[in-house]
């Protein structure tokens, strides 16, 4: 079965000469919802800006169902159906919610570009409340809401999302959670980095630790959650003494 | 064989004079990622500065000094540099291509002013009868020569010395820090701009005196000498021989300046004589695909200098990437 | 000030305008001062020149003077095929020069001073094919028409007010209505996330040298239709552009044709109060003041 999105050996960094990631395997597989953890530095987030196009790949591949989209420049990779989440400045501020969307629409054919957003808004009525107000006056919440919806417009076989809850107050946090679950249960596979572990993993079905630029472990995230090794990693406390 | 000495002597004398204005150039630029696109109009200050103060009287224009020419040099040189100094004030803070388009507005002004206010500048006539350095051995044309060319040869000297030196100093290291790392420029808050500044105004301060070594080397000057075109050779010139590099001002000063002078006959023969414009037009072409060139396929220059001018400048490119703070 | 010095100020400043709107969509786009746009400005003004001229050689019933103007139809049919002409040189000035120096992330600095010398080289060699004569699109004299309370224009000023104004806001409803104009506003906010919506960041730069070019050989056609066609046009319009595209603040269209407005208005006052001779100057004080005190501009977004 081929994997929706799979990276082989992948070394990514923003200089040639300094590798972040260091040499990562991944395969994603179709409907699941795919959770990156590690702590600061580990390389998450220029992980997925890789194989977004945000980043420069030194080494190694990426494909989309079996396609190789490497090398390709970011906006094609959104016509093979990748969508991407930055962490910030996820919409454009000075567009309206409708500009925003109408312009991630262009990607289709014409036909299609009204229903899709028609059926965004049906999914997200906050943003149908007041389509022509300006992405920039919105809320933090409903920032995060209106980049999410941005990408799927396309109907992406994987959506990437990094670090959505970053900013957001607890509450905001566990109503997005519930979202991207809701959308995910809805068939949009989803690659998810994320800091905030235990929300996270209450609705993933995979996690991966990434460690140095290296997956150090993937498994279920149900037996992850109460797996001492996930405070290991993230603390650094060592397994061997007893604390 | 006296005759090509004659024209070498004043061919680099010249050379020499525009050696100085890109040694000015560089501590702004090279030393201090100062972007000045207005040199012609500090140039032309200094030139003014020493000429009104060393000729004799002109009717209905102010002047009539008859100071000796080292004051006229000195004269110019601070002009120039309390100029750039005010300039600097104002502009200093602003970002790089803001205080391009600045200095260039600052030139623009200063050819206007030197236009009009006939009463101080003589207007679009100029001002002529500036004293000529050695001027008694005139009658001896090559003596004349190396004499001039031995001064331009030990003010170059000079400076360069002088500049390495002010370099080496705690001045000029807190200075190659501030361009180097942003994040201590901006703790140093507002003192930092005050080392551009002052950087701003010596380098101004030298293309003044730059400005009357040439207006004395040719004994006349007027407005239109000071045109973007002088801006635009000077850069040229430190770009070829290698911005942030003393050695290379003066290089690039010379390598250009031959070219540009050497082609003059080479190109005007192209041209019927009724038509030499249009020679002129085609030098100042192949001076510029020329610039161009040089930025995109050695913009280090020749001499090059082994240190980038700063990994902190923002990058032109449309940013594809932002730095990571996170993971 | 009489209403005939504002009326002066504001067909020159349509002009400005006019220019300053292509200066501002590439400034906040491609996000450096191209010096060279003055000179884009002056070619589009040639070119139109060269083919109007050849027009009315083939066919000299284009030559005829229209209505009450004081040009046949071989200019305006010229000034289209030099607007695309000269988008295209546009085109070829950035495949050649900046889109190397952008991909090699050259620093902004680098931008400037290739424009720089772009400038240099486009305006020497119009030096070198037309000589610094000045030329003119008609030999025609137009009397000014009364407009009452002392105003006075000719009926060339007023359809060059009126194509202005017809362009500004074309260009804006391009802006706030268009796909395109969509995209444009998107990569002038966030290049990169542009990208990552799937936006052809690549195309879009393309489109606005183009759409920026065209703006410039329309105000070039102007300016060599109302004053005169020099290779210096460009030159000595490129700080009135830079000083109501920033007062304008960058990136926005209606605020760049009000500056260019304001900036016109300002420099016939000065004409009149101070002198023809200090025209140049309002536009430097204009600069630096909005510099100094207001960076952003009239409509700009804070930095």
């Amino acid at each position: 079965m081929t994997p929706v999105l799979a990276t082989e050996a992948l070394v990514a960094g923003y200089e040639p000469d300094l590798a972040i990631v260091r040499g990562v395997d991944l395969a994603v597989r179709s409907g699941e919802l795919l959770l990156l953890l590690g702590p600061n530095g580990a390389g998450k987030s220029t992980l997925v800006k890789a194989i977004a196009g945000l980043v420069p790949v030194h080494e190694g591949t990426v494909r989309l169902a079996g396609v190789e989209i490497t090398a390709a420049p970011a906006h094609e990779k959104v016509r093979h159906g990748l969508a991407f989440v930055p962490q910030t400045e996820n919409v454009f501020a000075t567009l309206s919610i409708e500009d925003n969307l109408r312009l991630a629409a262009q990607v289709l054919a014409k036909p299609r570009r009204a229903g899709r957003i028609a059926a965004l808004y049906a999914m997200f009525p906050d943003l149908a409340a007041r389509p022509a107000s300006r992405a920039g006056a919105l809320s933090g919440g409903q920032r995060q809401m209106l980049a999410v919806a941005r990408a799927l417009v396309v109907e992406p076989s994987v959506l990437i999302l990094d670090e959505p809850s970053v900013g957001l107050a607890p509450k905001i946090v566990g109503e997005v959670f519930e979202r991207l679950r809701a959308i995910n249960r809805a068939g949009v596979t989803t690659v998810l980095v994320e800091q905030n572990v235990r929300a996270a993993l209450a609705i993933a079905d995979r996690a991966a630790i990434l460690v140095e630029g290296r997956i150090a472990h993937l498994g279920p995230a149900a037996t992850l959650a109460g797996d001492p090794i996930v405070a290991e990693l993230y603390l650094g406390a060592r397994r061997a003494t007893a604390q | 064989m006296l005759d090509l000495f004659g024209y070498g002597a004043f061919f680099l004398t010249m050379a020499l004079t525009y050696a100085i204005i890109c040694l000015g150039l560089n501590v702004q630029w090279g030393h201090t990622g100062l972007f000045n696109v207005g040199v012609a109009g500090f140039v032309a200050v200094g030139a003014y500065a020493s000429a009104l103060l060393t000729t004799p009287d002109a009717p209905g224009r102010l002047g009539g000094f008859g100071l000796p020419i080292a004051v006229g040099w000195l004269g110019a040189a601070l002009a120039a540099g309390l100029a750039t100094f005010l300039v600097g004030a104002l502009t200093v803070r602003l970002r790089a291509d803001y205080l391009a388009i600045a200095t260039f507005g600052v030139a623009v002004m200063v050819q206007l002013c030197v236009l009009n206010l006939e009463g101080l500048t003589g207007g679009p006539f100029g001002i002529g009868f500036i004293p000529r350095p050695f001027a008694a051995t005139a009658s001896d044309p090559t003596l004349f020569a190396s004499l001039n060319l031995a001064l331009l040869v030990a003010v170059v000297a000079l400076l360069y010395l002088a500049l390495e030196r002010l370099l080496r100093s705690p001045w000029g290291r807190v200075l190659r820090a501030i361009r180097e790392d942003e994040a201590a420029a901006r703790a140093l808050g507002k003192n930092a701009d005050r080392f551009r500044l002052q950087a701003f105004a010596i380098g101004g301060a030298i293309m003044g005196l730059a400005g009357a070594a040439q207006a004395h080397f040719i004994g006349f000057i007027a407005p239109e000498n000071y045109q973007p075109m002088l801006t635009f050779q000077v850069w040229a010139m430190l770009i070829a021989g290698g911005a942030g590099n003393n050695r290379g001002a003066i290089l690039g000063a010379i390598v250009v300046w031959a070219l540009w002078a050497f082609s003059a006959p080479a190109i005007a023969a192209l041209f019927p004589p009724d038509q030499q414009a249009r020679a002129a037009a085609l030098r100042i072409v192949l001076i510029g695909l020329g610039l161009c060139a040089i930025l995109l396929l050695r913009p280090r220059g020749i001499l090059a200098e082994e240190r980038t001018i700063s990994r902190h400048l923002p990058p032109a490119e449309l940013k594809t990437e932002k730095p990571s703070h996170e993971t | 000030m009489n209403p005939q010095t504002l009326l002066e100020g504001l067909i020159a400043g349509s002009m400005i305008g006019l220019g300053a709107i292509g200066v501002t969509l590439t400034y906040s786009i491609l996000r450096f001062a191209n010096f060279a746009h003055g000179d884009f400005l002056a070619w589009g003004a040639y070119l139109a020149l060269a083919i109007s001229g050849t027009l009315g050689s083939l066919a000299g019933g284009l030559a005829a003077p229209i209505g009450p103007f004081s040009f046949g139809w071989s200019l305006p049919i010229a000034a289209v095929l030099a607007a695309a002409l000269t988008a295209g040189l546009a085109l070829l000035v950035d495949a050649l020069l900046f889109g190397p120096l952008r991909r090699r992330r050259s620093a902004v600095i680098i931008l400037v001073m290739a424009s720089f010398g772009a400038a240099l080289t486009l305006r020497s060699l119009l030096e070198l094919v037309f000589t610094s004569k000045p030329f003119y699109y008609t030999q025609e004299l137009q009397i000014a028409m009364k407009l009452g309370s002392g105003m006075r224009a000719t009926p060339d000023q007023l359809l060059c007010l009126g194509v202005a104004a017809v362009l500004v806001v074309l260009v804006h409803l391009l802006l706030t209505r268009s796909a395109i104009g969509r995209e444009m506003r998107a990569v002038s906010e966030n290049p990169a996330l542009a990208g990552v919506v799937g936006v052809d960041v690549r195309r879009v730069v393309r489109t606005v040298w183009a759409l920026g070019a065209a703006l410039a050989c329309m105000a070039g056609v102007i300016a060599g239709l109302l004053v005169q066609i020099r290779p210096q046009m460009g030159l000595d319009l490129l700080l009135p552009l830079f000083a109501a595209s920033i007062l304008g603040g960058i990136g926005s269209v209606p605020g760049a044709m009000l500056a260019g407005l304001i900036v016109g208005v300002a420099e016939a006052a000065t004409v009149a109060l101070v002198g023809a001779e200090w025209r140049a100057a309002c536009a430097f004080v204009i600069l630096v003041a909005i510099l100094l005190l207001r960076p952003q501009g009239l409509f700009g977004r804070p930095d």
